[in-house]
């Protein structure tokens, strides 16, 4: 017993005390954060957009063609470059996206947390997109009427009551999607980007011993995943006040 | 132009296509300053779709709603033969029965012309020249009256009642008249509870919609509409979707709203209501306006024998 604590304590000492190897796992976390944070601000932006044009198509488009002009031509050439977006989006690994991103698109780059964050962010907001739509519509059409009965106009109308309620419908379903989000950037290493995942990597390679590095790399990931979950129950307890 | 005093709201030839569903076919209306007009129909007459059109929450396929003498709806050329004389379809076609020389005066042929082009609907808008264009816009531009502006002056009443979830009852009545009329946050909660008030639910103003009750989410969404000053309120089967025993209090706010003047135009099946408090009863069905009349007339009275058959019904 007591040579087995022995071995786990010089394991850890080697594994993260050695060389000041901790910091690796710091620093890696540090740019795991920083490229889920604004990947989730990017997709946040982009899925509102996108929903919003979407479902604005989808439910004034007809009436809009019966009146003709140059406008819906344009409008609906915007909502096809969408579809189009979603479907490339979604229908190509993630992976994939990102070598596409770093070695072709932004191949004379050397931001590489940069290039991971347009990657993720353009990834999730098609995911984004997709949940909003879906919350925009499942909003009851009597409550945008009301809003456009009052004088508001359609952007309002948007901003101030169909956008609110949407949020509060798609609430659990995005936040497991940056959930989803947070754990997907494991794979930026494959460009060479020192995140968490890859500094455990680093640790295993320097130290040749798995265990410790790469558990301590799956409790991070798991401690922080709890933490999201645990907010989210209360921002949703929070949001559910309106509907006892 | 004639200098006589304009309705509130006027209607005129107004036509609703959904796909091949006729739901209007020609209604032309005028609602006066005052006036409580009350709309019954069986269901699937039209009524519901007219009373929509007047704020464009349904944009009729043809015709115009005024707003006093300003124009809520695109111009209907249909309605203006000043505009179809300059069409290059009458044109052409004035032109070719000039030729045939039948000896009839141009007036004669005027008229028939615009007749049939008016029933035949052959207007094309791409097609009809500079002038016809530049009239439309010119008629428009004069009297037009951005739709949301229009909206500001119309209340209305839905059967959902459609309260915003989101939003506390103080916020739901609130809210429009902050971002819209540009009143403070202390001078419209002032008015809303006033208006609490007045329908006896101050107690409710922290509450939200879903813990009320059918009878009182309809009584604030009145008082939701009526914080906008409104001209006229519409009410679209404001009581449809209630318990019967609620529908006394809703009938009771809408009264004394009548009572103080407001204008208003009811489509109900409350028959009580239209009898008592209805200045007017307007009687729609397949789309067109069967019958109007004085309650007392409209009730004892009815001429057509597709109101006698519907009031049998419902009486």
């Amino acid at each position: 017993m007591k040579d087995w604590f022995a071995d786990i304590a010089a394991q850890f000492k080697l594994n993260f005390i050695d060389g000041n190897r901790w910091q690796w796992l710091v620093e890696g976390f540090k740019t795991t954060l920083i490229i889920a944070f604004f990947a989730t601000i990017l997709g946040i932006l982009i899925g509102v957009l996108i929903a919003t044009i979407r479902s604005t198509y989808d439910k004034t488009g007809e009436s809009l063609k019966k009146r003709g002009g140059i406008g819906i031509k344009i409008f609906g050439f915007i909502d096809r470059i969408c579809k189009l977006y979603l479907t490339v989006i979604r229908g190509t690994p993630m992976v994939v996206q990102l070598l596409i991103m770093y070695f072709i698109i932004f191949k004379s780059s050397t931001k590489g947390t940069l290039v991971a964050v347009l990657s993720f962010g353009i990834n999730t907001g098609a995911y984004v997109a997709e949940i909003f739509r879906g919350g925009i519509m499942s909003v009851d059409n009597g409550q945008f009427e009301a809003g456009r009965s009052l004088g508001f106009n359609y952007i309002q109308t948007m901003i101030y009551i169909v956008i609110p309620q949407m949020f509060k419908i798609v609430l659990p379903t995005l936040c497991n999607e940056f959930i989803v989000l947070l754990k997907e950037t494991s794979v930026a290493g494959y460009v060479g980007i020192r995140d968490l995942t890859k500094a455990g990597d680093l640790i295993r390679g320097r130290t040749f011993s798995a265990f410790m590095p790469l558990i301590a790399v799956a409790l991070i990931y798991l401690t922080v995943v709890i933490i999201l979950t645990k907010l989210v129950g209360i921002l949703e307890r929070r949001l559910r006040r309106s509907d006892h | 132009m004639t200098t006589e005093k304009k309705a509130l709201i006027k209607v005129d030839g107004l036509y609703k296509y959904f796909g091949d569903n006729h739901v209007l076919k020609g209604i032309s209306a005028e609602i006066d300053a005052g006036e409580v007009v009350v709309v019954i129909g069986p269901s699937g007459s039209g009524k519901s779709t007219f009373l929509r059109c007047l704020n464009l929450l349904e944009e009729p396929t043809y015709g115009e709603v005024w707003l006093e003498d300003k124009l809520v709806t695109p111009v209907d050329p249909y309605l203006h033969p000043d505009i179809i004389e300059l069409s290059k379809t009458y044109q052409s076609l004035f032109a070719a029965e000039k030729a045939k020389n039948s000896g009839r005066s141009d007036e004669e042929i005027k008229a028939e012309l615009i007749a049939k082009i008016k029933s035949e609907d052959l207007l094309n808008e791409k097609h009809e020249g500079k002038a016809y264009k530049s009239l439309m816009k010119k008629i428009y531009n004069e009297n037009y009256i951005n739709v949301n502006l229009a909206r500001q002056k119309i209340g209305m009443v839905f059967q959902q009642f459609n309260l915003f979830a989101n939003l506390s009852i103080i916020d739901n009545i609130t809210l429009a008249p902050m971002k819209l009329l540009k009143l403070s946050k202390t001078e419209a909660e002032e008015r809303a509870k006033a208006l609490l008030d007045r329908i006896g639910l101050a107690d409710k103003a922290q509450a939200y919609p879903s813990q009320l009750s059918g009878g009182q989410k309809q009584r604030i969404a009145i008082v939701r509409a009526l914080a906008m000053n409104p001209d006229v309120m519409l009410f679209d089967e404001p009581t449809s979707a209630l318990d019967p025993e609620m529908v006394g209090e809703v009938l009771e706010v809408m009264k004394e709203l009548a009572k103080e003047g407001m204008t208003m135009v009811v489509v109900t099946h409350e028959m009580g209501f239209a009898r008592e408090v209805g200045t007017r009863v307007i009687f729609i069905d397949e789309g067109v306006i069967q019958e109007e009349n004085t309650p007392d007339a409209f009730f004892s009275n009815p001429e057509s024998p597709r109101l006698r058959d519907f009031l049998s019904k419902v009486l």
